[in-house]
């Protein structure tokens, strides 16, 4: 998000997806679309019956790859590489878009001479993808009327998470591909409300709508609506926190929602945080394993026992209705977050989650018109700041929302911990198409358990027989951070020399592995990319 | 045409010949399931058209079948279309519901939905109100070129390269009733992977469905397929190879030409 911010001005989904089936060129990258987000992959296949081109990026042979025009598998964390090679061979060729880089953007010469350092000859030899494949791949994205960029975890979670979806905007306004039907730069969000999530200012720099807690006027605008006095202090972010508790500057965690001890990187040293913590309160469904370390834990509701709004992917806020009461003793979030702050003397009297919206509609300005009457039937996509503007189905139309987009010079960095003699393998992480996240709610569904039942490590056959490991026998895998025992899936699904495991399974946690090494800029740790060695277990 | 199917409810639960009417309500311009078990709810009674006609369709037989399981000894009205009504005898066939608990209360579709459908009887006979239209007559099929197996093989692969493996096909299935399902048997269709066993996930599937003539064209699972994979097409394909050709929408029409029978039998009531 944050790189979109600082290449357009705004950090979400550019288009809709019901855009991408009128794509002439869908470009994915990192994003096993079909398993993470089938829905998108729905117009994904779509575009592809009309005759669009289907570009794929991806270390391992995703689902997707199969109807790929083109399938090309970079080395892990090399997409910034990857992404400067196609604009070197666009530009080569004078398939970009000169009015639009000229009258839409700033920047431009400077990233062009960088640009020039990655002839596709170079950039083969850092990405492993071969120059012809790079030069198809940028034709195929360049000359297409209208192209469109996928993208997912897969370029984010690294530590120059920031620079690939930095490139990945230059790629977009250097063909043109901006503030246009069935164009973009098209992160996928995971959750179904993650981007209201960070609509609504869940992150440690903002209030809602993106308004900067540190920006004067924000913060009176703020503290006159909540009557209270509010801190122009950019909070901390999960790294920052779990080291706050570890040193014993952070006294108190209250988590809603969130499963570190299963899904952040590194857990021997979650571990170790979380339980340095004088007072931990988690608010959750299920009593997940952080909850278990909890010295308070409070019931919060699933979807289907409460009202309020989602906001999806393509920013469209929805309206979610109660099925059924709340069951035991659990309540709304919002209740459970009121009725604290009540207890600690700041009153709050909301009604109910409708009353909510109305506040949030006269505090952010992207939500400006957003109503429940308004959101029955489809919902509404923001910006939508005023009763009667009818929603935004695709950003930064006749201008970004800084005003000139803006080129970024960049240069490729490898990923954090690179292999070596010691961890010869390079290992990435993932999700698997029946599993949410950790799996606290998937994994107790009969059918979703029975489809995958245990985490296994991928790993390509000619592996396999070097180390003397046949199918479905047990290996231990082990990074500098911790190690773990896993069964093998040997498959060509990842190249040699890589393993992929998915993080959801807390017996074999992959996660105990990971680097918690992250982006200096949005702080997101590099998933995707540590070093392991494997051994057959004994 | 809504009235009359209001009307004839609630003088159903008024003489007291049902405990609940299984029919679809609308919220705002959201349209789901839902039991009616009083007079004052069927204000809220739809017919299933948000936008268009018949494009907000549930498989109502199959929630039938888990409400009656709680209720045995209870009789329902349950809201069908000429697909429903066909579902609904294949499940009385299996005694998954039991006719004499059950109260069908039909309407008859618009000629385009059985046209885009290709529905021979877009009506059933249980007929409260509609207007009845002839539904579809056979002749050129519209993915007839796909159905030489041996030819198209490939074609077929590669479109069941996009299955998710969501069971979306069998959820929404109106005549899906086995208690152990074939598709989650690990031992004949290995877990764990997207796509899943191809060719032999979806044709186990379409097997299933036409091998016992099982399957009544209604069209939800292709509607429902996130892959968009022409499932209906599929079961005519196998119901050829199977030899039972004559369960196919084509079969049905061409059956009813030359009998005669059909909607001329039954007429307009609305």
């Amino acid at each position: 998000m944050v790189g979109l911010a600082a290449a357009f001005g705004s950090g979400a989904m550019t288009n809709s997806i019901a855009e991408i089936e009128d794509a002439d060129c869908i470009f994915v990258i990192g994003s096993n679309t079909t398993s993470s987000h089938p829905l998108v992959a729905t117009r994904i296949f779509r575009a592809i019956a009309k005759g669009a081109k289907l570009v794929v990026a991806d270390p391992r042979k995703i689902q997707l790859a199969l109807k790929a025009d083109t399938h090309v598998r970079h080395n892990l964390g090399t997409d910034v590489a990857l992404l400067n090679g196609m604009m070197h061979v666009i530009l080569k060729n004078n398939w970009h878009d000169q009015q639009f880089v000229e009258e839409r953007c700033e920047g431009f010469e400077e990233f062009k001479q960088l640009i020039d350092n990655y002839p596709p000859e170079k950039v083969a030899e850092i990405t492993g993808v071969s120059a012809d494949d790079i030069a198809k791949i940028a034709e195929y994205y360049a000359k297409a009327e209208a192209a469109s960029i996928i993208y997912c975890m897969g370029i984010t979670q690294h530590t120059t998470g920031v620079d690939n979806v930095k490139s990945l905007a230059n790629l977009a306004m250097l063909t043109g591909n901006m503030g246009k039907e069935s164009t973009g730069v098209n992160p996928l969000r995971g959750q179904n409300n993650v981007q209201g999530a960070c609509d609504m200012g869940g992150l440690p720099n903002v209030y809602s709508g993106y308004q900067a807690v540190n920006v004067i006027d924000n913060q009176t605008k703020f503290e006159s609506a909540w009557n209270a006095k509010l801190s122009d202090q950019i909070g901390l972010t999960i790294p920052f926190m779990l080291s706050g508790l570890s040193e014993g500057t952070l006294k108190a965690l209250y988590v809603v929602g969130e499963n570190p001890m299963v899904s952040d990187p590194d857990i021997g040293h979650v571990e170790k945080a979380i339980k340095n913590t004088e007072f931990l309160v988690v608010q959750d469904i299920f009593l997940t394993p952080t909850a278990e370390l909890a010295h308070v834990v409070l019931p919060g509701t699933s979807f289907a026992e409460k009202d309020g709004t989602f906001t999806n992917t393509e920013r469209r806020v929805q309206l979610l209705r109660k099925a059924i009461e709340p069951v035991g003793e659990s309540k709304p979030d919002w209740e459970i977050i009121q009725e604290i702050s009540n207890r600690f003397g700041y009153e709050m009297n909301y009604e109910s989650a409708e009353d909510i919206m109305k506040e949030i509609s006269t505090l952010t300005p992207s939500y400006g018109g957003i109503t429940y009457e308004r959101l029955q039937g489809d919902g509404l996509a923001w910006p939508c700041p005023d009763k009667e503007h009818p929603g935004t189905k695709f950003l930064h139309k006749d201008k970004f929302a800084r005003g000139l987009g803006l080129f970024h010079a960049i240069d490729y960095q490898p990923p954090a911990e690179v292999v070596d003699d010691e961890y010869p393998f390079w290992l990435s992480t993932g999700r698997v198409h029946v599993h949410y996240h950790t799996g606290t709610m998937t994994r107790v569904s009969p059918t979703l358990h029975a489809e995958i039942p245990e985490g296994k490590l991928e790993m390509h056959p000619e592996d396999g027989e070097r180390l003397g490991v046949r199918q479905g026998e047990k290996v231990k895998v082990a990074s500098r951070r911790g190690e773990i025992i896993a069964k093998v899936i040997l498959t060509d699904r990842v190249d040699v020399g890589v393993v992929f495991m998915p993080f959801h399974f807390v017996e074999t946690c992959a996660n105990v592995l990971t680097n918690p090494a992250h982006d200096p800029i949005a702080k997101i740790p590099e998933f995707k990319v540590c070093a392991v060695k494997v051994e057959k277990a004994a | 045409m809504k009235e009359q199917i209001q009307q004839h409810v609630k003088n159903l639960l008024a003489e007291g010949k049902i405990k609940g009417f299984l029919g679809l309500r609308q919220q705002g311009t959201d349209i789901g399931p839902y039991l009616f078990t009083t007079a004052d709810e069927l204000e809220d009674l739809s017919l299933g058209d948000r936008q268009d006609p018949g494009d907000s369709r549930y498989p109502l037989d199959k929630i039938l079948k888990r409400i009656a399981h709680k209720y045995p000894t209870d009789t329902f009205g349950v809201l069908v279309r000429g697909c429903d009504e066909r579902a609904l005898r294949q499940l009385f066939a299996v005694s998954m519901l039991h006719r004499d608990r059950v109260i069908p209360v039909g309407f008859a579709c618009p000629s385009e939905l059985a046209e885009k459908h290709q529905c021979w009887k877009p009506f059933p006979d249980a007929l409260v109100a509609g207007e009845v239209s002839p539904g579809f007559a056979g002749g050129e099929d519209a993915v007839g070129a796909r159905l030489d197996l041996l030819a198209k093989l490939q074609e077929w692969f590669d479109t069941f390269d996009t299955c998710v493996k969501c069971y979306g096909c069998r959820n929404i299935c109106p005549v899906c009733y086995c208690h152990d399902c074939t598709l989650e048997e690990a031992a004949l269709l290995p877990t764990g992977d997207i796509p899943p066993a191809n060719p032999n996930f979806l044709m186990t599937r379409a097997m299933h469905m036409v091998g016992r003539s099982l399957c009544v064209y209604c069209g939800l699972c292709e509607e429902v397929c996130p892959a968009n994979i022409p499932l209906k097409s599929l079961y005519k394909l196998v119901a050829k190879v199977v030899g039972q050709e004559g369960t196919t929408p084509e079969g049905r029409a061409a059956q009813q030409k030359t009998s005669g029978s059909g909607q001329q039998a039954v007429g307009s009531q609305g």
